[in-house]
């Protein structure tokens, strides 16, 4: 009984806080990506509207963990038991691959640079044996790209 | 010296080609981390401590690969890739490998 009650409380908990904690990084990964508006980001190879006879190219690399909370494990768990999409964890996904992104984005500011190309985003799983953990996921995403300037289009 | 995940650098021709040049690193789990994570695992988010580890590996790992370029004479590593492999529960292994080139401006 008592056991029932600590995992309901978890869960509500979880829940919470979870969702909480997800508006709030969504609010600021919205806030940075519209101040970012001009920055270049692409994932081909060929360094596009390349500014001749600017600062040499250079990578830039980012990384996020994430963690889900109790209730999206949860939730997972059952959707274990009847198959088809996991729509709890797309949202943690997403937010570690803009998470990702935007962190890229911002160390090439630093160093003077505009734009970044070749975007990969690759996902490990850190979780060790998953199956140990109390449930819920860790992923990591890593991400890489290279730095460079181009022609800003000028307003 | 001049690194990027591309295999050509923009202003910039390649005019030798030296060869793979790798770096690895394998990192266990930290114990402390690991119980703040698991409080994180509650209510969900980043885990700065993980996120933390895992630079941490990656700079090593290029930075090993760095110096092997330089041991080749190269002044610049491209098309720079990474991967992860767990190598035992709690630790696992982060490789960065990329070609060592000799650049001049184009």
């Amino acid at each position: 009984m008592v056991e029932l009650i600590i995992v309901l409380v978890l869960l509500v908990g979880g829940y919470t806080f979870g969702t909480i904690a997800e508006r709030r990084h969504v609010a600021r990964l919205n806030a940075r990506e519209s101040a970012n508006g001009s920055f270049l980001v692409t994932q081909v190879k060929s360094f596009p509207a390349f500014s001749k006879g600017s600062m040499s190219p250079q990578i830039v690399l980012a990384e996020t963990v994430v963690a889900s909370d109790y209730f999206k494990s949860f939730l997972a768990k059952l959707r274990w038991l009847f198959g088809g999409e996991v729509r709890s964890f797309h949202s943690l996904l997403e937010r570690a691959r803009r998470e990702t992104t935007q962190r890229l984005v911002e160390q090439a500011q630093e160093h003077g640079y505009n734009a970044i190309c070749n975007l990969r985003l690759v996902t490990a799983d850190v979780g060790g044996s998953t199956a140990s953990r109390k449930g819920a996921a860790m992923v990591a995403i890593l991400g890489s790209a290279t730095a460079y300037n181009y022609d800003a289009p000028s307003s | 010296m001049i690194v990027t995940n591309t295999e050509t650098i923009a202003g910039y021709h390649i005019a030798e080609i030296k060869g793979l040049v790798q770096g690895n690193t394998v990192r266990a789990k930290h114990a402390g981390r690991d119980i703040a994570a698991g409080f994180k695992n509650l209510v969900g988010g980043e885990l700065k401590g993980y996120t933390e580890l895992l630079t941490e590996s990656r700079r090593q790992a290029v930075e090993r690969m760095l110096a092997q370029a330089q041991q080749l004479g190269a002044n610049a590593i491209v098309n720079v890739r990474f991967t992860t492999s767990a190598v035992t529960a709690g630790a696992a292994e982060l490789y960065a490998y990329g070609t060592a080139v000799i650049v001049q401006p184009a």
